[in-house]
């Protein structure tokens, strides 16, 4: 089984995917318990746009995804701040309106092939070296956030208006919590896909939950979910030549299920 | 009784909301140690009120200090503890024990980036004793009785050694046995620890022997100091709009 380690880009695959697995089950937590598992996706298909304009213009698509999606959160919430829309009306627009444009880009650009495919469904074998630096620098900025203001996003989820009244910057600390959302969801378009991250970040929370268990029992759960999934999802990309996102998403369905049917009332 | 600074000072308050009027030229002051019922008809302006001492709304004109600064300069909220209305209906799906909850207390005082101190972990556990939850403290909140549900966010307001606990008929799903001693807590807490409370209630002859004064809101605030002299006159039924009167619970008379 280990055979697969001696090539460099499974390793490459490897330290970046358990990276991703940690970066999306934490945040994962605080977005489900936000209630932004929609938003997730939405960043996800944004990213997509960044992805297009950096395969087009010959940039580097992991920086300017980052960049697209992060503009895309702010916009997000802008528009629910601002005006008074129905907050899964925006996501819906801004998802499928995101998809429009970045196909719109690669097919103006002539960049639709294999390329665009790896970023939407994940690729192991895409993964660059400046792909690993890139990803353990900024994922690694965006766990310490995490960790940091851990307990205060745990309150903001718990109650948003008493957390307020605590004296909780709560405005400033979901603008980079979404800020945080849109930089991990672009960094693991490389291994995930963009249309598959969604599903890793939100997945193995709801899995956890169904242990109900405090929160910090529900993080460890969730995180050891995401890991698992990772491996066994990035290990079958591998032995079956298949697209990395989608089987690590099957990996972490599957356990959902199972979470399912051993906690059922 | 003589007071000094007070916990909150409300000068002419106005909220106007698309045209209509929701409160108006409201004032009144809070001192420490008191205890205030405030009653009045849904839709009369009360949960807006407590919503603008607490930051949430702003007035449209008016002005309120707090513990002697102006609103948008207080810093110190950890000296306030708010149980909103809604208090008892927890999402039962939400990963938190009762522990969880009461620490969430701690936070605003402790600050963002210190841990959790060994005087917090003494606060929490101070905080559940006085409510008697201490034997759930591992239990999920989701699977508590509406009772124990209000009691532990008693206990997380009271974590952070408030000044003043405002509480906004945190009531759902709270059978009668459970409202009576919640009444006897909030009575114990401002006797014995000497902490303000300002309370949102319709039970408020129940409770007429523990308070001080009674505001009484319907887009404009009557202020009784004697509440048990309110309660027998005509002022509530003026207040409601229809034959009402409050029911005054003797209960020290017994």
């Amino acid at each position: 089984m280990f055979e697969m380690f001696d090539y460099d880009f499974m390793q490459r695959a490897f330290v970046t995917g358990l990276f991703i697995a940690v970066l999306a089950s934490i945040s994962g937590n605080f977005v489900v318990l936000r209630r932004y598992s929609l938003m997730s996706e939405t960043l996800a298909h944004s990213a997509l746009v960044g992805v297009a304009v950096g395969l087009v213009a010959g940039y580097n698509p992991l920086w300017v995804a980052v960049i697209v999606a992060i503009g895309a959160a702010w916009l997000i919430e802008y528009l629910r701040s601002a005006f008074s829309l129905y907050s899964d009306a925006i996501l819906a627009i801004i998802l499928s309106g995101s998809l429009a444009i970045a196909v719109i880009i690669v097919s103006l650009g002539g960049a639709f092939n294999n390329s665009l495919f790896s970023y939407l469904f994940g690729s192991i074998l895409s993964v660059t070296n400046e792909d690993v630096v890139t990803i353990v620098i900024v994922g690694s900025l965006s766990l310490v956030f995490l960790l940091l203001f851990s307990k205060e996003l745990y309150f903001i989820a718990y109650d948003e208006e008493v957390a307020k009244t605590s004296g909780i910057k709560v405005k400033f600390l979901n603008f980079l919590l979404v800020t945080v959302v849109a930089i991990i969801i672009a960094l693991s378009i490389r291994v995930v896909g963009s249309l598959l991250i969604g599903a890793l970040m939100v997945i193995p929370t709801v899995a956890a939950l169904q242990y109900r268990v405090g929160f910090r029992n529900t993080m460890l759960i969730s995180l050891f979910f995401a890991l698992f999934s990772v491996i066994f999802g990035m290990s079958l990309s591998y032995y079956y030549s298949l697209p990395s996102g989608a089987t690590i998403v099957l990996s972490i369905i599957v356990i959902f299920i199972i979470s399912l049917i051993i906690n059922k009332k | 009784m003589k007071f000094k600074v007070p916990i909150f000072d409300v000068k002419k308050l106005n909220f106007i909301v698309r045209g209509q009027k929701i409160l108006s030229d409201i004032s009144f002051e809070i001192f420490e140690g008191e205890y205030i019922a405030i009653i009045g008809p849904n839709g009369g302006g009360k949960t807006t009120l407590i919503r603008m001492l607490l930051g949430l709304e702003q007035p449209t004109s008016g002005e309120i200090k707090i513990f002697g600064k102006k609103l948008k300069n207080f810093k110190e909220w950890y000296k306030i503890g708010y149980v909103p209305q809604r208090a008892t209906l927890v999402d039962e799906n939400f990963p938190a024990t009762v522990e969880d909850i009461v620490r969430m207390g701690r936070i605003a005082k402790r600050g963002i980036f210190a841990g959790i101190s060994s005087e917090d972990k003494a606060m929490v556990e101070d905080a559940m004793i006085k409510m008697d939850i201490l034997n759930l403290k591992d239990k999920m909140v989701g699977t508590l009785s509406g009772g124990q549900r209000q009691r532990v966010m008693i206990a997380r307001a009271l974590a952070s050694s408030p000044k003043i606990l405002i509480l906004d008929e945190p009531n759902t799903g709270v059978d009668m046995v459970s409202q009576q001693r919640f009444y006897a807590l909030l009575a114990e807490l401002n006797k014995e620890e000497n902490i303000t409370i300002l309370f949102i209630t319709h039970d408020v002859g129940v409770i007429a022997d523990d308070i001080g004064r009674l505001f009484t809101i319907n887009q404009k605030v009557t202020i009784c100091h004697d509440p048990k002299k309110m309660l027998s006159c005509e002022e509530v039924s003026d207040l409601y709009g229809i034959d009402a009167h409050a029911l005054y619970n003797h209960k020290h008379e017994h």
